[in-house]
């Protein structure tokens, strides 16, 4: 739950014979994430098992078009187990039902054509229909240079500007959205110009029935009459294929799931290392996953060979997937995390961190019973999916629930609810919980909520320690600006600051001063130069001593502003507190004047819970966006890096862990 | 105002939060003075690019994969700038995302024109997937089945649904008649434009100024370069120019597209348009040399646009599309580095083309 899932890089020496069975196990547990070792192998060009996955892939594709044919939905049944020597008998049983399907279908799909043509003339047609002239007569004409066609609607007006400098005349026969009908003309001289306007503009000429004859609507006529009898020809085909989709649908939908099981399995054996008598698999497991998947390949592989090798986290292990184990409840803030990036295999998962902190800082800033419990009932709302509409925000509501009802507490703490700021704080039993008023202590809050910023910065800092420990990091450890140096320097300051304020502080002065200039050395000024020394590259400084110096400068006048601006960012904490007893004050000022000072009345109230609804829905947004960027900005950024690779496990349909 | 502000709050602070992480000038100065692929190989790795890197193996390291690699930070940021944007700005992030996927149904219908003409199907697949962008599952192209469809005619069929089944409905007719993608290209290309500034068009209050802005920006590069081409090096007639170009845009009007097409002098148009890019007399001198110069210069200019949306009220999608464009702009820089670090390219044919060192002049 702090960190990723421990994993085990695991290597698999398969018996050839075994191969497929092992395959079946890792497919259908679900679990384990294969990295492509056919580099392992003798092989390196394309393999058997390649070329399988692509004869699977085309027979697959085969029983999709005989369902599409026989209108039957693409679904996965599970059927029969998994057996290789079904592929050619699988061919065999799919080219019998196409070509049990096919005359039939050829026949449908002729006359569908037919009827697309017909209707296609028709439609063609129908535009002119009320010209009493033959159009096709134009097309002959010795001066008139005449083109009727569809032509893509948003290309007319391109079409249009391209012949402003020839005479023209342009009619759109049909205003359709998406197949226009235009009919042009011209003089005859102009006939390259219009061609290559036309041509360009993507106008497709319609080539008028040369079958029929006479006007137009004569035309469209006897198309009518054939398109009648070929749709009577195509109901007639229709229950035919019916009757064959009732005949081959359960053979049909058998085969699709074992092609498709056979396509996943050959893609991932493809993947494999290929030695002469056995297989080299390399993938990764979760440590919790990893006995019972042993147990599993040994039960179906007497000879396999397994080598699991649990990853350290010490390193930078760049290439472990990563896979987040969080309980349901903290998976909207496991969402908050991910959003900023996944975590790597080495880092500490600040999930658990954010689930306490997030709500904590919302709530003190969003304080007030009465809000805390409307934010946190939409939030169960949300994330009850019992809104339809709103179902696509459940994985907010988790969120909303726990900073609303964090909102609560501080409710209580503050003694505000629906803006009344005076209601809990003089009731016998909610005074005991009441702490202090924002507005009030205003030198207090700020003071306090800077103070909660040292402390979760410090935690910041120290976690970040605690990363590089865990990742063997020293030159991150010792001398990165938010490593141990880092940390002294911050502190420091902090003490001198305390020293000079504080009468009869403990620690003299100087003492921070000279932790000061320590810490500044090694995480700013020497950082890099000792970073090199301890790993180990050189030169320790790049670019000249003079450009090193000016570059060292600055970075300390930056990391000093930087911790200043960290810690003051906090302040907004206790400002948002005491700015929500001000929106508070002033829905009553406007509740007041609504009510022309007599403080009741419709307008009084209906004022009151308009203001607190406005309330909830501005600092709701606002606290929240501050929230996530005190979390995202001064926080995170202290020790959490990121770029973790998903945990992506090889899954059969119907595995068992997914 | 709160509109904008409870909508873009987040996405702001992220996308900055994610701009931080591109290449600086001097990131970018300092990765060209690599010696050599492996050594720059090397340097990418400390980057924010390193993650992706990380995940390649020593024998995969190759410029092709390094470079897919890249790309997919890219198509990472794409992906969480969409996840977070508004509902009502989404779609046009999305439309600009799918000019990726243009880029991959363009790879995919010249690999299948290329089969045609001796190479072996098997490995095309292969050879063609090397340099699609890593889109994963956000695309609506079946790529592998296209190209075993072994025709133009048989992958176009399989795009039925897609939002390039109506503009390759009409191109395909003349691919029919010509056996030339051109048309098919420019119809997708002119498609894909329209589409985008359309979403453009349906933004309002500062998501339409500064969606305006930086799309705009992007159609005017490729319309002019568009024109220009059509003119300089295809030849094509005053109406073909026409109907292959697109009559909107943020700085490129109409009227420059047409006096261009109409064959009126082209580089007082451009300077008249870009009164900063100077040289441009000196490039239209010899075509072949200054028109990738002028592209450069305008992609200069896209880049300064995309700057200054990130100058005061942060709550509008600008932010984020200026983000993605310069991201996109830097995979460019990056791909020009390591295809000329690769090929062991003199530093003074490259350098004038890395666009992010430009910034400090």
């Amino acid at each position: 739950m702090f960190f990723p899932e421990a994993m085990n890089e695991v290597q698999l020496i398969v018996p050839s014979k075994d191969l497929l069975a092992v395959t079946n196990v890792l497919g259908s547990r679900g679990v384990f994430h294969q990295i492509d070792s056919t580099y392992l192998g003798v092989n390196s060009g394309p393999n058997t098992w390649q070329e399988k996955a692509a004869r699977c892939s085309a027979l697959e594709r085969r029983i999709q078009g005989v369902l599409q044919i026989l209108s039957l939905k693409e679904e996965y049944f599970e059927s029969s187990g998994f057996d290789s020597e079904d592929l050619d008998m699988m061919r065999f049983a799919i080219e019998s039902i196409e070509a049990d399907v096919k005359a039939t279908s050829d026949q449908w799909a002729n006359e569908k054509k037919r009827l697309e043509q017909l209707e296609s003339q028709l439609r063609q047609l129908e535009p002119i229909a009320d010209i009493n002239v033959e159009v096709g007569s134009f097309q002959n004409s010795r001066y008139l240079y005449s083109i009727l066609g569809i032509i893509p609607a948003s290309n007319i007006s391109r079409l249009e500007t391209s012949l402003s400098r020839v005479p023209h005349v342009l009619f759109t026969l049909k205003e359709d959205v998406h197949k226009p009908v235009v009919w042009i003309l011209a003089r005859r001289s102009n006939s390259d110009m219009i061609d290559r306007a036309v041509k360009s503009a993507y106008l497709n000429p319609l080539a008028l029935p040369e079958k029929f004859e006479g006007t137009p609507a004569k035309v469209a006529e006897s198309i009518r009459v054939e398109i009648e009898s070929t749709k009577r020809k195509i109901s007639d085909l229709d229950d035919a294929l019916v009757k064959l989709a009732n005949i081959h649908k359960s053979e049909l939908y058998k085969l699709l799931w074992n092609v498709h099981v056979n396509r996943m399995m050959a893609e991932a054996i493809a993947r494999f290392g290929q030695l002469r008598h056995t297989y080299v698999v390399v993938g990764w497991v979760p440590t919790s996953d990893l006995p019972s998947l042993t147990q599993r390949l040994k039960n179906v592989s007497k000879e396999i060979l397994i080598e699991a090798m649990p990853m350290a986290r010490a390193g930078h292990p760049s290439n472990v997937p990563v896979a987040l184990h969080n309980p349901g409840l903290l998976r909207p803030f496991e969402m908050l995390v991910n959003t900023y990036a996944r975590p790597r295999y080495e880092e500490i998962d600040p999930t658990v961190l954010i689930a306490l902190t997030f709500p904590l800082l919302f709530g003190a800033m969003f304080g007030d019973v009465g809000h805390g419990l409307m934010l946190a009932a939409i939030g169960w709302l949300l994330s009850s999916k019992k809104i339809k509409a709103l179902r696509g925000m459940a994985s907010l509501g988790g969120l909303m629930t726990a900073c609303g009802l964090f909102g609560a507490i501080f409710g209580f703490l503050f003694g505000s609810v629906f803006a009344f700021e005076d209601v809990l704080p003089e009731n016998p039993f909610f005074k005991q919980f009441f702490w202090m008023k924002p507005l009030e202590n205003i030198i207090e809050t700020l003071g306090i909520a800077v103070g909660l910023g040292i402390a979760l910065l410090s935690i910041g800092l120290l976690l970040n320690l605690y990363n590089a420990i865990r990742a063997r990091d020293w030159a991150r450890f010792f001398f990165d600006p938010n490593g141990l140096a880092g940390l002294i320097l911050y502190w420091s300051l902090l003490g001198l600051i305390a020293s000079i304020f504080i009468h009869g502080f403990p620690i003299p002065w100087p003492v921070f001063v000279i932790l000061i200039v320590l810490g500044a050395l090694a995480s700013v000024a020497l950082s890099e130069p000792l970073k090199r020394l301890v790993e180990g590259y050189r030169p320790l400084i790049e670019g000249g001593v003079g450009i090193y110096i000016v570059q060292t400068f600055f970075e300390l006048l930056e990391k000093f502003i930087s911790m200043f601006s960290n810690t003051m960012s906090f302040v907004r904490v206790g400002a948002f507190a005491v700015a929500h007893a001000g929106f508070c004050l002033a829905v009553f000022v406007f509740a007041g004047l609504a009510s022309g000072g007599t403080n009741t009345g419709f307008g009084y109230w209906a004022m009151v819970v308009a203001g607190n609804i406005g309330v909830v829905l501005f600092e709701g947004f606002i606290v929240s966006i501050q929230t996530m960027r005190l979390h995202y900005y001064e926080f995170f950024s202290k020790f959490f890096t990121g770029g973790g690779l998903p945990y992506e496990p090889l899954a059969l349909p119907g595995a068992q862990k997914n | 105002m709160s509109g904008g502000v409870s909508a873009y709050a987040a996405i702001s602070s992220r996308v900055r939060a994610m701009y931080a992480n591109l290449l600086t000038p001097q990131d970018v100065l300092q990765l060209s003075e690599a010696s050599d692929f492996s050594s720059l190989f090397g340097l990418l790795k400390n980057t924010a690019y390193g993650p992706y890197l990380d995940s390649l193996k020593d024998k995969d390291i190759a410029p092709k994969r390094a470079i897919i690699q890249i790309k997919r930070k890219l198509a990472a940021s794409y992906n969480s700038v969409i996840q977070m944007t508004p509902v009502e700005t989404r779609p046009l992030v999305k439309e600009l995302y799918r000019y990726f996927e243009l880029g991959n149904l363009k790879a995919i219908l010249r690999g299948l024109v290329t089969v045609s003409v001796g190479n072996s199907e098997t490995t095309l697949w292969d050879r063609v997937r090397e340099v699609l962008f890593p889109l994963g599952s956000d695309t609506v192209l079946p790529a592998q089945a296209m190209i075993e469809s072994g025709s133009v005619t048989s992958a176009v069929d399989l795009l039925h649904g897609t939002p390039y089944e109506e503009a390759l409905s009409f191109a395909m007719k003349r691919y029919s008649a010509e056996q030339n993608l051109f048309p098919l290209e420019v119809a997708l290309d002119l498609s894909h434009w329209r589409r985008l500034w359309s979403q453009a068009g349906k933004l309002t209050g500062q998501d339409h100024q500064y969606g305006a802005k930086i799309i705009g920006s992007l159609l005017d590069m490729n319309n002019l370069m568009w024109a220009i081409r059509y003119r300089v090096y295809y030849k094509l007639s005053e109406e073909e120019i026409i109907n292959y170009t697109l009559p909107f845009g943020y700085r490129v009007h109409d009227s420059d597209i047409r006096a261009i097409a109409a064959g009126a002098d082209i580089a007082p148009i451009v300077m008249r348009i870009y009164p900063m890019i100077g040289d441009v007399n000196v490039m239209f001198e010899e075509p072949q040399a200054g028109l990738p110069k002028l592209e450069f210069q305008l992609k200069r200019q896209l880049m300064n646009q995309c700057l200054s949306a990130f100058v005061g009220s942060p709550f509008h999608i600008g932010i984020p599309l200026a983000f993605l464009v310069m991201s996109d702009l830097e995979v460019q820089d990056l791909t020009v580095l390591i295809e000329a670090k690769s090929s062991n390219m003199p530093d003074d044919e490259y350098r004038p083309f890395l666009l992010k060192p430009t910034l400090l002049n």
